[in-house]
Protein backbone atom coordinates (compact mmCIF):
# COMPACT_ATOMS: atom_id res chain seq x y z
CA UNK A 1 0.00 0.00 0.00
CA UNK A 2 0.94 3.36 -1.57
CA UNK A 3 -1.08 5.02 1.05
CA UNK A 4 0.12 7.76 3.19
CA UNK A 5 -0.85 8.06 6.71
CA UNK A 6 -0.72 10.63 9.36
CA UNK A 7 0.35 10.35 12.83
CA UNK A 8 0.64 11.82 16.25
CA UNK A 9 2.77 10.00 18.62
CA UNK A 10 3.50 11.93 22.05
CA UNK A 11 5.53 10.16 24.64
CA UNK A 12 6.28 11.25 28.24
CA UNK A 13 9.66 10.78 29.11
CA UNK A 14 10.84 10.81 33.11
CA UNK A 15 11.45 13.94 34.84
CA UNK A 16 15.30 12.81 35.88
CA UNK A 17 15.74 12.87 32.10
CA UNK A 18 18.62 15.37 31.40
CA UNK A 19 18.01 17.50 28.42
CA UNK A 20 20.86 16.11 26.33
CA UNK A 21 19.58 12.48 26.79
CA UNK A 22 15.90 13.83 25.73
CA UNK A 23 17.85 15.08 22.83
CA UNK A 24 19.49 11.83 21.96
CA UNK A 25 16.75 9.77 22.06
CA UNK A 26 14.57 12.19 19.81
CA UNK A 27 17.15 11.75 17.63
CA UNK A 28 17.40 8.12 17.76
CA UNK A 29 13.53 7.55 17.34
CA UNK A 30 13.70 9.99 14.40
CA UNK A 31 16.04 7.64 13.20
CA UNK A 32 13.78 4.45 13.34
CA UNK A 33 11.28 6.18 11.66
CA UNK A 34 13.48 7.22 8.89
CA UNK A 35 14.40 3.91 8.53
CA UNK A 36 11.28 2.18 8.24
CA UNK A 37 10.24 4.56 5.86
CA UNK A 38 8.37 7.26 7.48
CA UNK A 39 9.19 10.91 7.69
CA UNK A 40 8.66 13.48 10.77
CA UNK A 41 6.72 17.01 9.48
CA UNK A 42 7.07 18.63 12.92
CA UNK A 43 9.05 17.47 16.18
CA UNK A 44 7.51 19.32 19.28
CA UNK A 45 9.57 18.87 22.65
CA UNK A 46 6.90 20.60 24.79
CA UNK A 47 8.92 20.18 27.92
CA UNK A 48 8.43 20.10 31.65
CA UNK A 49 4.83 19.52 32.29
CA UNK A 50 2.37 18.45 35.62
CA UNK A 51 0.99 14.96 34.84
CA UNK A 52 -2.64 14.94 35.82
CA UNK A 53 -2.36 12.06 37.99
CA UNK A 54 1.16 10.43 39.16
CA UNK A 55 2.83 7.58 36.48
CA UNK A 56 5.12 5.01 38.46
CA UNK A 57 4.77 7.63 41.26
CA UNK A 58 6.30 10.69 38.93
CA UNK A 59 3.86 13.81 39.21
CA UNK A 60 6.08 15.51 36.22
CA UNK A 61 7.22 14.87 32.49
CA UNK A 62 8.97 16.01 29.94
CA UNK A 63 6.43 16.00 26.93
CA UNK A 64 7.37 15.18 23.03
CA UNK A 65 5.12 15.38 20.06
CA UNK A 66 5.93 13.82 16.76
CA UNK A 67 4.08 14.58 13.80
CA UNK A 68 4.76 11.12 11.60
CA UNK A 69 3.97 10.24 7.76
CA UNK A 70 4.21 6.93 6.48
CA UNK A 71 2.76 3.45 5.96
CA UNK A 72 2.21 2.44 9.13
CA UNK A 73 5.36 0.04 9.45
CA UNK A 74 7.42 2.39 11.38
CA UNK A 75 5.06 3.01 13.77
CA UNK A 76 5.22 -0.78 14.87
CA UNK A 77 9.17 -0.69 15.45
CA UNK A 78 9.11 2.99 16.98
CA UNK A 79 6.31 1.61 19.70
CA UNK A 80 8.33 -1.39 20.24
CA UNK A 81 11.08 0.77 20.89
CA UNK A 82 9.08 3.13 23.14
CA UNK A 83 8.16 -0.11 25.41
CA UNK A 84 11.60 -1.56 26.24
CA UNK A 85 13.19 1.93 27.00
CA UNK A 86 13.02 2.86 30.82
CA UNK A 87 13.31 6.07 30.25
CA UNK A 88 9.87 6.88 29.02
CA UNK A 89 7.05 6.64 31.04
CA UNK A 90 3.63 6.84 28.68
CA UNK A 91 3.54 7.15 25.08
CA UNK A 92 0.45 7.66 22.54
CA UNK A 93 0.06 6.92 18.78
CA UNK A 94 -2.94 8.93 16.92
CA UNK A 95 -4.31 8.60 13.24
CA UNK A 96 -5.22 12.24 12.65
CA UNK A 97 -5.22 12.17 9.19
CA UNK A 98 -8.67 10.99 8.75
CA UNK A 99 -10.47 12.96 11.26
CA UNK A 100 -8.44 16.07 9.48
CA UNK A 101 -9.63 14.92 6.17
CA UNK A 102 -13.99 14.92 7.72
CA UNK A 103 -12.90 17.93 9.77
CA UNK A 104 -11.63 19.64 6.41
CA UNK A 105 -14.69 18.52 4.59
CA UNK A 106 -17.32 19.86 7.30
CA UNK A 107 -15.45 23.06 7.03
CA UNK A 108 -15.88 23.17 3.61
CA UNK A 109 -19.18 22.49 3.51
CA UNK A 110 -19.69 25.02 6.12
CA UNK A 111 -18.52 27.44 4.16
CA UNK A 112 -19.89 26.59 0.91
CA UNK A 113 -23.82 26.67 2.78
CA UNK A 114 -22.92 30.38 3.80
CA UNK A 115 -21.45 31.60 0.59
CA UNK A 116 -25.06 30.04 -0.85
CA UNK A 117 -26.94 31.67 1.86
CA UNK A 118 -24.97 35.35 1.02
CA UNK A 119 -25.46 35.32 -2.68
CA UNK A 120 -29.27 34.04 -1.90
CA UNK A 121 -29.86 37.08 0.45
CA UNK A 122 -28.49 39.37 -1.97
CA UNK A 123 -31.31 37.74 -4.75
CA UNK A 124 -33.96 39.42 -2.85
CA UNK A 125 -32.07 42.86 -3.47
CA UNK A 126 -31.11 42.37 -7.14
CA UNK A 127 -33.15 43.74 -9.81
CA UNK A 128 -31.69 41.05 -11.78
CA UNK A 129 -32.63 37.35 -10.20
CA UNK A 130 -30.58 35.58 -13.29
CA UNK A 131 -27.75 36.87 -13.01
CA UNK A 132 -27.20 35.57 -9.39
CA UNK A 133 -28.76 31.79 -10.19
CA UNK A 134 -25.88 32.08 -12.48
CA UNK A 135 -23.63 32.45 -10.21
CA UNK A 136 -24.90 29.94 -7.94
CA UNK A 137 -24.29 27.32 -10.26
CA UNK A 138 -20.70 27.68 -10.56
CA UNK A 139 -20.39 27.30 -7.09
CA UNK B 1 -5.45 18.99 45.01
CA UNK B 2 -4.40 19.06 48.61
CA UNK B 3 -5.69 21.84 49.61
CA UNK B 4 -9.30 20.00 48.80
CA UNK B 5 -9.86 18.78 52.20
CA UNK B 6 -12.64 20.50 53.50
CA UNK B 7 -15.00 21.36 50.60
CA UNK B 8 -17.07 18.12 50.18
CA UNK B 9 -19.78 20.26 49.75
CA UNK B 10 -18.83 22.14 46.64
CA UNK B 11 -17.82 18.85 44.50
CA UNK B 12 -19.77 17.95 41.55
CA UNK B 13 -22.70 20.60 42.54
CA UNK B 14 -23.55 19.28 38.82
CA UNK B 15 -23.80 15.65 39.92
CA UNK B 16 -25.34 15.66 43.47
CA UNK B 17 -28.15 17.95 42.90
CA UNK B 18 -29.36 16.14 39.45
CA UNK B 19 -29.69 12.97 40.87
CA UNK B 20 -30.65 13.86 44.73
CA UNK B 21 -33.48 15.56 42.65
CA UNK B 22 -34.40 12.52 40.55
CA UNK B 23 -34.03 10.27 43.56
CA UNK B 24 -36.72 13.30 45.29
CA UNK B 25 -39.26 12.80 42.62
CA UNK B 26 -39.13 9.04 42.85
CA UNK B 27 -39.60 8.72 46.17
CA UNK B 28 -43.39 11.07 46.14
CA UNK B 29 -44.07 9.15 42.81
CA UNK B 30 -43.98 12.37 40.69
CA UNK B 31 -43.93 11.96 37.16
CA UNK B 32 -40.42 11.58 35.37
CA UNK B 33 -38.96 14.96 35.32
CA UNK B 34 -38.29 16.12 31.92
CA UNK B 35 -34.89 17.43 31.11
CA UNK B 36 -35.47 21.17 29.86
CA UNK B 37 -34.07 21.79 26.36
CA UNK B 38 -31.12 23.92 26.48
CA UNK B 39 -29.80 25.64 23.53
CA UNK B 40 -25.91 24.64 22.42
CA UNK B 41 -24.07 26.25 24.72
CA UNK B 42 -20.53 25.07 23.37
CA UNK B 43 -19.22 25.74 20.02
CA UNK B 44 -17.30 22.14 18.74
CA UNK B 45 -14.87 22.64 15.74
CA UNK B 46 -14.38 20.92 13.40
CA UNK B 47 -11.21 19.28 14.55
CA UNK B 48 -10.92 18.55 17.78
CA UNK B 49 -7.29 18.75 19.00
CA UNK B 50 -7.09 15.59 21.73
CA UNK B 51 -3.91 18.05 22.82
CA UNK B 52 -6.37 21.22 23.43
CA UNK B 53 -6.97 20.87 27.06
CA UNK B 54 -8.09 24.45 27.04
CA UNK B 55 -11.13 23.48 25.44
CA UNK B 56 -11.48 19.98 26.25
CA UNK B 57 -12.06 21.33 30.18
CA UNK B 58 -14.94 22.86 29.26
CA UNK B 59 -16.39 19.16 29.54
CA UNK B 60 -15.26 18.39 32.29
CA UNK B 61 -17.04 19.35 35.97
CA UNK B 62 -15.17 19.39 39.17
CA UNK B 63 -15.06 16.23 39.40
CA UNK B 64 -13.36 14.93 36.37
CA UNK B 65 -16.56 12.88 34.11
CA UNK B 66 -17.17 13.68 31.19
CA UNK B 67 -20.05 16.06 31.01
CA UNK B 68 -23.50 14.69 29.89
CA UNK B 69 -25.18 15.07 26.71
CA UNK B 70 -27.51 16.27 28.09
CA UNK B 71 -26.23 18.89 29.94
CA UNK B 72 -23.51 20.41 27.23
CA UNK B 73 -26.12 19.85 24.44
CA UNK B 74 -24.22 19.37 22.18
CA UNK B 75 -25.21 16.70 19.13
CA UNK B 76 -24.20 12.97 19.11
CA UNK B 77 -21.63 13.07 16.78
CA UNK B 78 -20.12 15.97 18.27
CA UNK B 79 -20.35 14.03 21.67
CA UNK B 80 -18.40 11.42 20.49
CA UNK B 81 -15.41 12.75 19.49
CA UNK B 82 -15.13 15.17 22.58
CA UNK B 83 -15.12 11.86 24.71
CA UNK B 84 -12.69 9.72 22.13
CA UNK B 85 -10.75 12.61 22.46
CA UNK B 86 -10.75 13.71 26.46
CA UNK B 87 -9.93 9.81 26.60
CA UNK B 88 -6.71 10.26 24.60
CA UNK B 89 -5.69 13.48 26.55
CA UNK B 90 -6.58 11.08 29.69
CA UNK B 91 -4.04 8.56 28.87
CA UNK B 92 -1.47 11.22 28.31
CA UNK B 93 -1.72 12.26 31.92
CA UNK B 94 -2.91 16.30 29.99
CA UNK B 95 -6.30 15.57 32.18
CA UNK B 96 -7.57 13.59 35.68
CA UNK B 97 -9.38 10.32 35.32
CA UNK B 98 -11.02 11.84 38.97
CA UNK B 99 -10.40 14.32 41.13
CA UNK B 100 -11.74 14.29 44.66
Amino acid sequence: MAEKRTYEVMYIAAPETADEDVTKLNESLQQIIENGGGSIVKTDVMGRRKLAYPINKKTEGLYTLFEIEGSGQEIAELERRMRVNDAIIRYLTVRVDEERKTAAKLTAKREDRQNRRKSGSSKFNQTEPSATEEVQDNQ
Amino acid sequence: MADKTNDIEDIDVLNDIDLGKVAELKNERMPPRRYQRRRQSQFVPDYIDWKDVGFLKRFIPERGKILPRRISQVSAKDQRRVATAIKRARAMALIPFVTD
